[in-house]
């Protein structure tokens, strides 16, 4: 792994056009009276289709920089004479869109995991898959229920849920629930995949086997994820590791092609 | 979508929503009970308050008016009137067995025309009855058992008269209000049975009498007066009770009786008259001769004026029973003015005549009842803002507790007023569920009241309604579809309310702190 300095002005290096372009981001948490930097202007770029992984110890400012990505909250304004941070999908800037289309772009384009899987636990597997099509298409859902439970039911078969369909979460065991966290992800076709930690609470052998869905997902749909982790095992599974430290990219590390 | 199936999954997977259904339940039917009972006991008292007076009287007061029988035909021939009466009210002074006197307003009426206006026969106490009292299990109301004398006391009650074997005729008699003597005792089960009175005997023993008023005799005093209105002698006169009546109302039941016409007319010197005319000079020592004998005879007196029997108040009722009385006051004091038109200066002016409603005549007990429902209602009402303040509650920790749903919901793009709607509905959902049952539970109730107190009076000696004390004999038992849709809504609009701030925290919370609650 190469030790790099931060570079702001990366994407002008690059030939291709990022799907995703992460620049300059800052971020502190105001924790009472106590300000906690977590972001000290970040920066990445993802092609379309790359699988990459944000490596980094607790509190380096990885899983905030996934909610930036993800638009569930919003990067801090520069410093005066510090370069404006900004999140750009596809061309679009992701931090300077309406509340409404943040909301249509966390439900159409982006599909989160989270370590905690975050399952509704009165809804059954179907349901907990479905619910992201319910938001996503609103009153219209009607006219999409058949092909979004076809596809909910397809997705939770590849991942070897088809008889668990009317279980409820507390029904299922850890990867079982996070496969189902997955399927919910991908419901939608999101083209960004952001993965929190999708290993984190659990065993080896199990995160292993949710590494290998992703694995397979990718290999069917050539998905766009990033995944953030704090183990080097499983940020080895992705295309290019980007290692996080106090808030900024120290490293990026890319995986010779096969 | 997805917020109905939240709101159903919710509302069935939790104890907190059931708890507060309950609470909406429990408050929507105490209001709707008490609204009910409440605005059942104003509308009997409303009720019984026209029984005795009709919808509308015309009052000249103390004197009277003359030709009223022509003021009744003239009401009687209009389209809004169904029929009209003649009435004398007087105070007097009523000599009871046992040697008691009580200060009384006197009705003097006509039986049947005062029935016709006023419902006066169903008020008739000593009658047989159709069927036992409700409350009267046992069966001790005297007039469940099988006589003639019910019957004959019913006529002789409505017609104001009874037979008199002295003279062998027909006399004026009189009809008591039920609580007037004091010897009726009223019972648990509703009506009354005549009390017992203890009478010390000549030999310095006692016996025990009891007082049947339906078939005892009273002294009437009155205070009559000459046509300018001084009083000019006390009449008295020994008067048959016919029988007794119940309006309904303590008030005039206490200190009412009515008696015939004719003979109220005569006490107080308002019946027909004839008198000289003081146009025509009269010498009662003038002689005339006989054109048959020729012979000197006293002069006949001149053509005598006839005087027309006087009634201090006319009792009309409108055809509709629900129309409202001041349009029939209005038509009646037109109909008053070309009355008195025709008899100028026989009988008093429009401007002198009072004519007033049966509301205006009952204006301070109605309006108190209305205040006290009111009152009472606003309590309760009051009361069930806990049931606002419960579903907030509940609903504040059902957010907090769906803190990270709420996270999820907003990382699969649901909006933010998107998320306030799955709890807006859910609170929507418990006001609907809780209000229907909370209508459903009154409904059930207030139709059983009667036997829910009944069984509560002998299975736990309690009896809040006692009809000794609240004068009707069953607690009024009839739920009015406009109050209990009012109510209803009521329920709904305060639950959904009571979520509406936890929605809006839910709703404007950070989904990143969201997710990351613990």
């Amino acid at each position: 792994m190469n030790r790099v300095q931060p570079q702001p002005n990366r994407r002008r290096q690059r030939p291709t056009m990022a799907l995703l372009e992460v620049q300059h981001l800052r971020k502190t948490y105001r924790l009472g009276r106590v300000e906690v930097p977590v972001l000290h202007g970040a920066s990445l770029a993802v092609e379309e289709g790359e699988f990459v992984a944000i490596l980094g110890a607790s509190g380096s400012g990885k899983s905030t920089m996934l909610h930036l990505i993800g638009g569930l909250d919003r990067p801090d304004r520069a410093p005066k004479g510090e370069p404006d941070a900004s999140v750009m999908f596809d061309g679009h800037a992701i931090g300077s869109m309406a509340a409404r289309e943040l909301d249509r772009y966390r439900a159409g384009t982006v599909g989160f995991v989270f370590q905690f899987y975050h399952l509704l636990p009165e809804l059954n597997v179907l349901q907990n898959v479905m619910i992201a099509g319910m938001v996503r298409h609103g009153l219209a859902f009607a006219s999409h229920r058949g092909e979004s439970r076809a596809r909910a039911e397809s997705l939770l078969g590849a991942f070897g849920l088809g008889s668990r369909l009317r279980h409820r979460p507390a029904e299922l065991s850890g990867g079982e629930r996070q496969r189902v966290a997955i399927a919910r992800a991908l419901i939608n076709e999101p083209r960004l995949l952001l993965a929190d930690e999708p290993t984190g609470n659990l065993d080896r052998k199990t995160g292993d086997a949710i590494l290998d869905t992703l694995a397979q997902i990718r290999e069917r749909t050539r998905q766009t994820v990033v995944m953030v982790t704090h183990d080097a095992h499983v940020a080895a599974r992705a295309d290019r590791i980007v290692k996080l430290e106090d808030g900024r990219v120290v490293a990026e590390h890319s995986k010779p092609l096969a | 979508m997805y917020q109905l199936l939240l709101t159903r999954k919710y509302l069935t997977s939790k104890i907190m929503p059931l708890l507060a259904s309950i609470a909406v339940v429990l408050c929507t039917a105490m209001v709707l009970i008490t609204w009910s009972v409440m605005g059942g006991f104003l509308k009997n008292l409303v009720k019984s308050g026209r029984t005795m007076i009709g919808d509308v009287a015309i009052v000249w007061p103390n004197v009277g008016f003359p030709h009223y029988d022509e003021l009744i035909s003239m009401l009687e021939a209009d389209p809004m009137i169904e029929a009209a009466c003649p009435m004398i009210e007087s105070y007097g002074l009523v000599h009871l067995p046992g040697d008691r006197n009580e200060l009384v307003v006197v009705k003097g009426v006509d039986g049947p025309s005062f029935d016709r206006v006023t419902g006066f026969a169903d008020t008739l106490y000593w009658k047989p009855l159709a069927k036992p009292l409700k409350k009267d299990k046992q069966q001790q109301d005297w007039r469940n058992r099988q006589h003639p004398l019910w019957e004959q006391k019913q006529k002789d009650g409505l017609a104001l008269e009874e037979y008199d074997p002295a003279t062998d005729r027909m006399v004026g008699a009189a009809v008591m209000g039920i609580e007037v003597s004091g010897y009726n005792i009223r019972e648990v089960w509703g009506g009354y049975t005549p009390g017992i009175v203890i009478v010390p005997q000549p030999d310095g023993t006692t016996r025990d009498v009891q007082v049947l008023m339906f078939d005892d005799t009273v002294t009437l005093n009155l205070l009559a007066m000459d046509g300018s209105g001084h009083s000019v002698e006390t009449k008295t006169r020994k008067l048959p009770v016919a029988n007794e009546f119940q309006s309904g109302l303590y008030d005039i039941d206490k200190q009412t009786m009515i008696v015939n016409l004719a003979v109220i007319q005569d006490m107080l010197n308002m019946d027909e008259a004839r008198r000289l005319d003081p146009t025509i000079p009269y010498d009662p020592f003038a002689i005339a001769t006989d054109p048959v004998t020729g012979r000197e005879i006293p002069a006949p007196p001149p053509p005598m004026l006839i005087e027309p029997a006087r009634a201090t108040t006319v009792l009309v009722r409108g055809v509709d029973a629900e129309a409202d009385p001041r349009i029939l006051a209005e038509r009646c004091r037109t109909i008053y003015k070309a009355f008195a038109a025709a008899h100028d200066k026989q009988v008093p002016p429009i401007g002198s005549i009072r004519v007033s409603t049966w509301e205006d005549q009952n204006r301070t007990l109605i309006s108190a009842v209305k205040k006290e429902t009111g009152l009472v209602l606003f309590i309760f009402s009051f009361i069930s803002l806990t049931a606002v303040i419960l579903v907030l509650a509940i609903f504040w920790s059902m957010v907090s507790e769906k803190t990270k749903d709420v996270g999820v919901l907003r990382s699969i793009g649901a909006g933010r007023l998107s998320v306030a709607m799955v709890w807006i509905n859910y609170g929507l959902a418990i006001g609907l569920i809780g209000s229907l049952l909370g209508g459903a539970l009154a409904y059930a109730i207030v139709l059983n009241i009667n036997p829910i107190h009944d069984w509560m009076g002998e299975a736990l000696n309690i009896t809040i309604w006692d009809p000794r004390v609240y004068y009707f004999v069953e607690i009024p038992n009839e739920v009015e579809p406009d109050k209990a849709v009012i109510v209803m809504l009521g329920g709904i609009l305060s639950s959904t309310i009571g979520a509406i701030i936890p929605a809006l925290r839910a709703a404007y919370l950070s989904p990143v702190k969201a997710l990351r609650f613990e």
